[in-house]
């Protein structure tokens, strides 16, 4: 349901930016910029319990809308070994907070946890992963932080503070790993989908792997089932996982990402699981989802095998107008390229892509497909490290620690390039954004017991147009929208990737175009489209009031 | 060392077949020979506590025999027969060795003593008197015990002509190849440490413990040694493939194939290289090579599937999988054919077929 063609209205050009016609390859400074000192503490035990290998989210969002992205970080907790009964994680003792870095107008970061509200993560809450959305459309996004123990809503007051809004709100869940808001019912309100991993606590725990204590795979414990929450629009939500079909289907989840995937309006659900087949549920449009990844062909690897699904995106790496899914997996398997043929099947591309090639003995978890060099084509970014820390013990060929992936694309083809780093790290959480407003897509990493990792990037030279979605009748940052810029598209969205939440503007890369031609398909259905639209600016779209 | 309890087992299964044959021997030995009255008795009141499993008992009696008839060397096997029944092997080794004083040439004790002294471990001298018996399976397994590889195989194999498929002799042949193996390349290591053999020798070595760099390094060294020894490259080339890196593995695959035209594997090899990268195209034509070759090899078959489909080429594809379905039929390669002949037909609209071979992967999958 099109709603009619509109012409270059409703739009205001922020700002505009220089930038050189020429495309290359981009540059990448990495390092933790001033005024970060975060260490994420996972808490390694002897004990081996499996959340220790699984923190942590990071996300960029503009918290006080000052046009600069700020980092807040998900910490995980001191374990004691064994567990104690009830385990506290410490979390009250400053090492272990999660962390809310807001962004200087010269590229430092100044830590506003306290002053922000953040530093209580709760007692026996070992952070995981976070969301970021403005779920009461006030404009300015508000925090879901998951965890081993209970989540968090922070709603975010619009003066720099957050408060914990959890039990209002009634989104408590239970042991959860990644979060997203997605509006699945185009009611303007946005709705949160929580991943969840397992029925595990410490004292149902494993120790895995012979002569060598290491960590157990999910199959050694019951699955369980993800969580949707629907927002009634007064601040509160509701658990509708069992009406809406969610619940009928257990798994490993991990990472999750929205799309709409077969052109139908409603924004859909991948979840990536651990260890089996991965799900995609199908929005049916009344409230209700289907779970068709088999029938799709987007479960199953090339071979039918199944996947350890960490992370997750879900956009458009070929520029046919159909996201697709790129899934994050365990050495041996390859990461898996599901390509969307269109008619809602799949067909998993990873020999074609290059991607086989490049993930043949690495273990994948955020992962993003951004344009970093703005020539047009999105690329890849893995944050990599393997799950288990004595994994040369097991099979000398593999390694806990591993650089990231940087893959150019070059016309459907994936190709390695330099992130700017030889280190290596035991990477999970990514997140993209434009950190310093440059018009290139920097890239934020958690490290397990290391600091953040920033991988500024310094521009391929092509021209770019970033675009903020101002929804009206839609949900007021437009996520669930299809953008499409000189052929290119994107949905709007925060999710994916794995426990993180990335910026909320898209970002499209244009080549030597100067100018470009854009079109919105809104959640509420209006289709806006602008024309001659001047390349190298950031730009918000307000979507048009009456239909 | 093979584990006692292993021997024993063995030994227990084989005494169990031959006790028969001794006692109709012996049964002869003393139909032959005048025994007095009263060790006849004791000597048929011993056979029917055996008869009746009572080992104790019929040890008794047999020592009656051998101290009424202290000449009667078939007392003394029969003794040591009844003591092994009772699994006493130690307690046997005095009446058969005394049995074979009397009688050197007295089969039944060479046999009996044999396993006993195997029983306990003493393998060295159970070898001459399993061979005296003609115990080839037994001889093997102390041959195996006392480093004699290639004898215990040849008798190992001799038994399983007999004995096909027996688990026990299969264990000890395979057991005996690998140390053989071993044994071979310990001397190769010794006497050429710098050969070209010696490094490949040491680099698979280091390819079974996944230790890649260091087998990477030995295999370019026998290379640099001698570049024209057959498989090197193909080996070389499968530990690049292990650590996916796929171009380097095309380089030494192809110039296996340069060198072995008529190697089915290597250009099995250099096709999957080639598919690894999405050179479907490049790919099709060695694996169809590869097919030809060795035709209906099934992992051929479906990476020829693969190629063909990710080459435009879906009929060959179709044929290729439904081919090995035809060699193959509940193995994981064959789930794996099922579950592509499921995608190709479902993108070719054909639901009914698609939904028969998802059917079947999925049968399998359980």
């Amino acid at each position: 349901m099109l709603g009619r063609f509109l012409q270059s209205v409703c739009t205001v050009a922020v700002a505009m930016v220089a930038a050189a016609a020429s495309s290359g390859p981009p540059q990448f400074d990495v390092t933790t910029p001033r005024g970060i000192d975060f260490t994420l503490q996972n808490s390694p035990t002897s004990q081996k319990y499996l959340i220790e290998t699984m923190p942590g989210g990071v996300a960029l969002l503009d918290y006080n809308n000052d046009g600069l992205l700020d980092i807040f970080v998900v910490n995980g907790g001191h374990i004691g070994s064994p567990m104690t009964s009830p385990e506290t994680f410490d979390r009250h003792d400053p090492r272990y907070w999660n962390r809310l870095y807001r962004q200087n107008r010269d590229g430092t970061f100044t830590d506003v946890t306290e002053q922000a509200g953040l530093a209580n993560a709760g007692d026996g809450n070992y952070g995981m992963g976070v969301a970021v959305g403005d779920y009461d459309n006030d404009g300015y996004p508000d925090l879901y932080v998951t965890s081993y123990g209970r989540n968090i809503l922070y709603h975010n007051n619009g003066n720099g503070t957050f408060t914990d809004v959890t039990a209002k709100a009634g989104v408590a869940g239970g042991w959860s790993v990644s979060a997203g808001f997605f509006d699945y019912d185009n009611d303007g309100k946005l709705d949160l989908f929580v991943t969840r991993y397992m029925e595990w606590d410490a004292q149902h725990s494993k120790d895995c792997g012979g002569n060598f204590h290491t960590y157990c795979p999910p199959g050694e414990f019951p699955r369980t089932t993800n969580i949707l929450y629907h927002n009634r629009g007064d601040g509160t939500f509701e658990d509708v996982s069992q009406r809406s079909g969610i619940a009928a289907k257990k798994g490993h989840g991990l990472g999750v990402a929205f799309a709409d995937y077969d052109g139908d309006g409603l924004t859909d659900i991948y979840v990536a699981n651990d260890g089996m087949q991965q799900y995609l549920f199908h929005n049916n449009g009344n409230g209700t989802f289907t779970e068709v990844a088999m029938e799709a062909g987007a479960a199953l690897n090339v071979d039918g095998g199944p996947l350890s699904g960490m992370g997750v995106v879900f956009q458009d790496y070929d520029n046919d107008g159909l996201p697709d899914v790129i899934v994050t997996t365990l050495p041996r398997q390859t990461y898996a390229v599901f390509h969307n043929e269109g008619h809602g099947a799949f067909t998993d591309r990873g020999l074609q892509t290059g991607v086989t090639m490049l993930s043949g003995v690495t273990a994948g978890w955020g992962v993003g497909l951004e344009d970093f060099d703005n020539d047009g084509q999105k690329d890849l970014f893995v944050a990599q490290g393997h799950v288990l820390d004595n994994v040369e013990k097991i099979d000398p060929s593999l390694h806990y620690l591993e650089p990231p992936l940087l893959a150019l694309n070059h016309g459907d083809r994936f190709e390695p390039a330099d992130p700017g780093t030889h280190a290596v790290w035991a990477a999970r959480g990514a997140a993209f954004g434009d950190l310093n407003n440059d018009g290139s897509v920097d890239v934020v990493t958690t490290v397990l017991g290391g600091p953040v990792q920033v991988f500024m990037n310094r521009g391929g030279g092509g021209h770019w147009l970033t675009i903020t979605l101002r929804g009206t009748r839609s949900n007021r940052d437009g996520l669930g929208a299809r953008v499409q810029v000189n052929g290119q598209t994107r949905f709007a969205t925060t999710a994916g990737s794995y426990e993180s939440a990335n910026d909320k503007r898209l970002h499209f890369g244009l080549g030597p175009a100067k100018t470009a031609k854009i079109e919105v398909l809104w959640p509420s259905g209006t289709h806006q489209v602008l024309n001659d639209v001047p390349a190298n600016q950031f730009l918000e779209i307000r979507e048009p009031e009456r239909p | 060392m093979i584990p006692v309890a292993m021997i024993g087992l063995v030994m227990i299964h084989t005494v169990a077949i031959r006790m028969v044959t001794i006692r109709a021997v012996l049964t002869f030995a003393l139909a032959l020979q005048t025994i007095s009255p009263d060790a006849t008795q004791h000597w048929n009141a011993a056979r029917h506590a055996e008869e009746q499993k009572q080992f104790a008992l019929a040890v008794s009696e047999y020592r009656k025999v051998t101290e009424l008839e202290p000449a009667f060397a078939a007392g003394f096997v029969s003794l040591g027969q009844a003591f092994m029944e009772q699994r006493d092997y130690a307690s046997a080794l005095v009446p058969l060795r005394r049995a074979l004083e009397l009688d050197s040439g007295l089969l039944p004790a060479h046999q009996l003593l044999g396993y006993a002294l195997l029983a306990q471990g003493y393998a060295a001298e159970a070898v001459p008197h399993l061979d005296r018996a003609h115990e080839q399976g037994a001889l093997g397994i102390a041959q195996v015990e006392t480093g004699q590889f290639a004898e215990a195989i040849q008798n190992l194999q001799a038994e399983l002509q007999k004995r096909p498929n027996d688990p026990d002799l299969l264990y000890y042949l395979g057991r005996a190849s690998g140390l053989l193996s071993k044994q071979s390349v310990d001397t190769l290591l010794a006497a050429y440490p710098d050969s070209a053999r010696a490094h490949q020798s040491m680099a698979e070595n280091y390819f079974v413990l996944r230790q890649m760099a260091e087998a990477e390094k030995e295999y370019e060294q026998a290379l640099t040694l001698r570049s024209d020894i057959p498989d090197l490259r193909l080996e070389l080339g499968q530990v690049f493939a292990m650590t996916s890196r796929w171009p380097q593995a095309e380089e030494q695959f192809r110039a296996e194939v340069k060198l072995q035209p008529g190697n089915a594997e290597a250009a099995y090899r250099l096709g999957d290289a080639l598919l690894q990268q999405g050179k479907a195209h490049e790919a099709r034509a060695e694996l169809e090579r590869s097919n030809k070759l060795q035709p209906q090899m099934p992992e051929t078959l479906y990476a020829l599937g693969k190629a063909a489909a990710i080459d435009g080429d879906d009929s060959t594809a179709e044929k290729s999988w439904t081919s090995l379905l035809t060699v193959e039929k509940d193995t994981p390669l064959a789930a794996q054919a099922h579950f592509s002949l499921a995608s190709l037909y479902r993108k070719q609209g054909k639901t009914a077929e698609a939904a028969a071979h998802m059917h079947e992967f999925q049968r399998l999958q359980k």
